[in-house]
């Protein structure tokens, strides 16, 4: 893939129309208010068909889950161009809706992505009828809880979270932060180790499917926070909540949460190239406009050489930027997927230069850069968070070194 | 049903600041500026998918749409955006802006109409850019055939269509009997403002604009039929009737004047403004 196609820009300009219609006119109350992303989201999910086309992806998961379960399936590793085109159907959104509001794509990615698919990978086939299928189509809301207070980047070395073996089930204990939908979610995958009175650092770690509402559960008010205003994050506390055997994700002790935690990392960091994409191409419009408009000295400030490298270093950024957005779809159509070092790669390219761009942006506009009237502050707060979550940029440092190390 | 829809692209309104005028003013400079559908034409597709359907159930077809447009290759991104939106098939009269007249497009209409044997032929009130607003009427007067234009409100009738026009002071209603020719105005994309003679009593459209194609239907308009034909072999020979021969952009703004009080604002209002 070397540039967008017709269908591409079709589905770009379509989603371009709704963000203007929908989300530019309730800027203020999605990121300054209180009023949640979800109906938006659940608004944009029916009216491009997102909604059934999430429902056929599930019922084919489920096919497929059935085929690998009895070994008659044949497809893994084949080239599936239509695998290339759901990648490409994936991420213009994530593009589009990033331009204006990251956060809303962060609620967007823990719900349907992180916990669906956590939920699809992991859980049996009852489970994933129980939670996953409502959480694809939105009609429900997830929330994925690993990290806790003592525990961020070594997340699984110091858990504290705990689950204990009772007459019909398990026991959960536990405070879980920085819970992006924890306010609001309907269903929480809430990762803790097995205590079995063993040493910490040999308990097994599982996962468990928790609901809304449950005796012992709590989750708090949204967090103020620096950027991604409209994507809720909280804390959640556990005490002495029961759950019973059918809430264990798999329903086997023996498969650790911490095989295969790998997928769940990358497709993270792969989402994180959209984002940025979306961010770096909205600044760099915005930065050419106010460039050729902005008059200082009795010119545009475009005129100037050390304005003119902040935009040339934009454009570098975006083509980078878009060139790994195609590498990852054509990955997806030849039936690949990145390894853990290049989405860790990936991810810190983005991350970083996402947050270069926006605050050269901010730069650029000078003091108007400055106040939230104009929207490059927004996204220079936003972008700032991609190279803390979904590991944080020394976190995907070492992991590429260790790759190259060996 | 079936319904013929014409559709022209024009220049994105919300560019406008983009035209150019070479210092010759014989035409307009296009290079750079975005292409879209002409908003009135695009509700005049809106209303025709909501003449072949229920509203309740938009996938089943009642009828078939037809998108016509004339232009180049180029336009065939739009012919196929209308086909994502939900017209059945489309057919491309191969030309440029250039080479057409309001006169030589009804013509060419005429002979595709004669061609498709449409129940109706729907289209904008008239186009954003030329807004000439002849097209419909030379069509109607070509065809021989009932006409009702600036349609606000539509009503499918046995043989027919009821149609509520926007007038000064109110609405006049009126009953054109099929073949027609029907051009339309911004409220007839209102959630109620069109009604099949399938559309269920009190159903409402949950949205005022033209619907949004769903992602399936974009990646799949390529599979939908879309015709091209050449001018020539509908209007023969035909050549241009009318020529644009001027093009100015309107006169910069003059900077305004300060005033020092109200005294002074109303004098100028009176005496430079003659305003009051
Ligand atoms: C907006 C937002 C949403 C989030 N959503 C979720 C969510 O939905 N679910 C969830 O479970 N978590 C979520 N998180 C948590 C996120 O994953 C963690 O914040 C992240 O993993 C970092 O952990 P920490 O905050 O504890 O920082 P720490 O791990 O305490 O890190 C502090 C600093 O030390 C550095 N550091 C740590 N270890 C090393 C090392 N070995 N070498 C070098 N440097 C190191 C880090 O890079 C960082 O700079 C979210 C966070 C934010 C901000
Ligand atoms: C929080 C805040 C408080 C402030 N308080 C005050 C105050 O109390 N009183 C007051 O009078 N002002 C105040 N200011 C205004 C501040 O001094 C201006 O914002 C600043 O001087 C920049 O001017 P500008 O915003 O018009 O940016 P511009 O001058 O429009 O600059 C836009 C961009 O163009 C660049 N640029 C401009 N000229 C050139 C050139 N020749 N070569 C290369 N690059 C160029 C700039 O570096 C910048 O990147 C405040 C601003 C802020 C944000």
């Amino acid at each position: 893939m070397i540039e967008w196609g017709e269908q591409h820009l079709a589905i770009r300009d379509a989603f371009r129309r709704f963000v203007d219609a929908e989300i530019k006119p309730r800027r203020e109350e999605l990121e300054h208010g209180d009023t949640p992303p979800y109906e938006v989201l659940r608004k944009m999910f029916v009216t491009f068909g997102l909604r059934d086309m999430s429902l056929m992806r599930y019922e084919a998961d489920l096919a497929k889950a059935d085929k690998a379960a009895d070994g008659s399936d044949e497809k893994v590793g084949k080239a599936n161009p239509m695998a290339g085109e759901m990648a490409a159907m994936q991420m213009i959104p994530i593009i589009e809706l990033s331009r204006h509001s990251p956060g809303m794509v962060t609620a967007l990615g823990v719900s349907a992505g992180l916990t669906a698919g956590t939920i699809m990978s992991r859980g049996t086939r009852a489970q994933k009828e129980r939670w996953a299928k409502d959480l694809l189509t939105l009609d429900t809301i997830g929330a994925w809880a690993i990290t806790e207070p003592g525990s961020g980047s070594d997340a699984f070395g110091q858990m504290k979270a705990s689950a204990r073996r009772v007459e019909g089930g398990y026991v959960l204990n536990g405070n879980k932060t920085f819970i992006t939908n924890g306010p609001w979610a309907d269903t929480i995958v809430f990762i803790c180790k097995l205590d079995e009175g063993n040493d910490p650092k040999d308990r097994k770690v599982l996962s468990f499917v928790l609901e809304k509402g449950m005796k012992g559960l709590d989750q708090t008010k949204p967090f103020r926070k620096m950027g991604m205003h409209s994507s809720p994050t909280g804390e959640l506390f556990l005490s002495d909540v029961f759950v019973e055997k059918d809430r264990l994700l798999g329903e086997t002790e023996e498969v650790s949460y911490r095989t295969g935690a790998k997928d769940t990392f990358k497709s993270e960091r792969t989402g994180v190239v959209a984002m940025a994409l979306g961010i770096v191409q909205q600044c760099l419009d915005l930065s050419v406009e106010y460039a050729k408009t902005r008059v200082q000295f009795g010119r545009p400030i475009g005129d100037f050489q050390l304005i003119q490298l902040k935009l040339a270093k934009m454009e570098v950024a975006r083509m980078n930027i878009q060139n790994l957005v195609f590498r990852i779809i054509e990955l997806a159509g030849a039936g690949k997927a990145m390894t853990l070092a290049e989405a860790s790669a990936c991810k810190l390219y983005c991350a970083q230069t996402a947050t270069e761009v926006a605050l050269e942006a901010v730069q650029l506009f000078g003091g108007n850069g400055y106040t939230a009237e104009y929207p490059v502050e927004q996204l220079a707060r936003d972008a700032k968070v991609l190279q803390i979550y979904g590991g944080t940029d020394e976190i995907q440092i070492s992991q590429i070194a260790r790759s190259l190390l060996g | 049903m079936k319904i013929l829809v014409a559709l022209k692209r024009v220049a994105d309104p919300a560019n406008h600041n983009k035209v150019k005028i070479p210092a010759a003013g014989d035409k307009i400079d296009t290079a750079g500026l975005e292409w879209q559908i002409n908003p009135f034409d695009l509700y005049a597709l809106e209303t025709a998918l909501r003449l072949t359907e229920d509203g309740k159930a938009p996938k089943t077809r009642l009828g078939e749409v037809v998108a016509v447009t004339l232009g180049p290759a180029e336009t065939e991104t739009n012919l196929r955006s209308a086909l994502a939106t939900g017209a059945d098939r489309a057919i491309r009269v191969d030309t440029t802006d250039d080479a057409l007249d309001g006169r030589l497009v009804a013509a060419a209409l005429q002979k595709l109409v004669e061609e498709e044997k449409p129940d109706l032929v729907l289209m904008g009130k008239q186009v954003v850019d030329g807004e000439n607003n002849y097209v419909g009427q030379a069509l109607a007067e070509l065809l021989d055939w009932p006409m009702a234009t600036f349609a606000a409100t539509i009503k499918e009738e046995a043989g027919g269509l009821l149609v509520g026009r926007e007038v000064d002071g109110g609405v006049s209603t009126l009953r054109v009997k099929f073949p027609a020719v029907v051009t339309v105005d911004l409220r007839i994309v209102a959630p109620d403002s069109v009604r099949s003679s399938k559309t269920a009593e009190g159903f409402k459209y949950p949205y005022e604009e033209v619907r949004f194609a769903p992602l399936p239907a974009i990646m799949q308009a390529k599979k939908k039929p879309l015709a091209v034909k050449k001018l020539a072999d509908l209007v023969g020979g035909a050549t241009l009737s009318s020529k644009y021969v001027k093009f100015e952009a309107p006169p910069a703004r003059k900077a305004g004047v300060k005033v020092k009080d109200v005294q002074e604002l109303v004098q100028k209002l009176a005496t430079e403004a003659k305003a009051i």
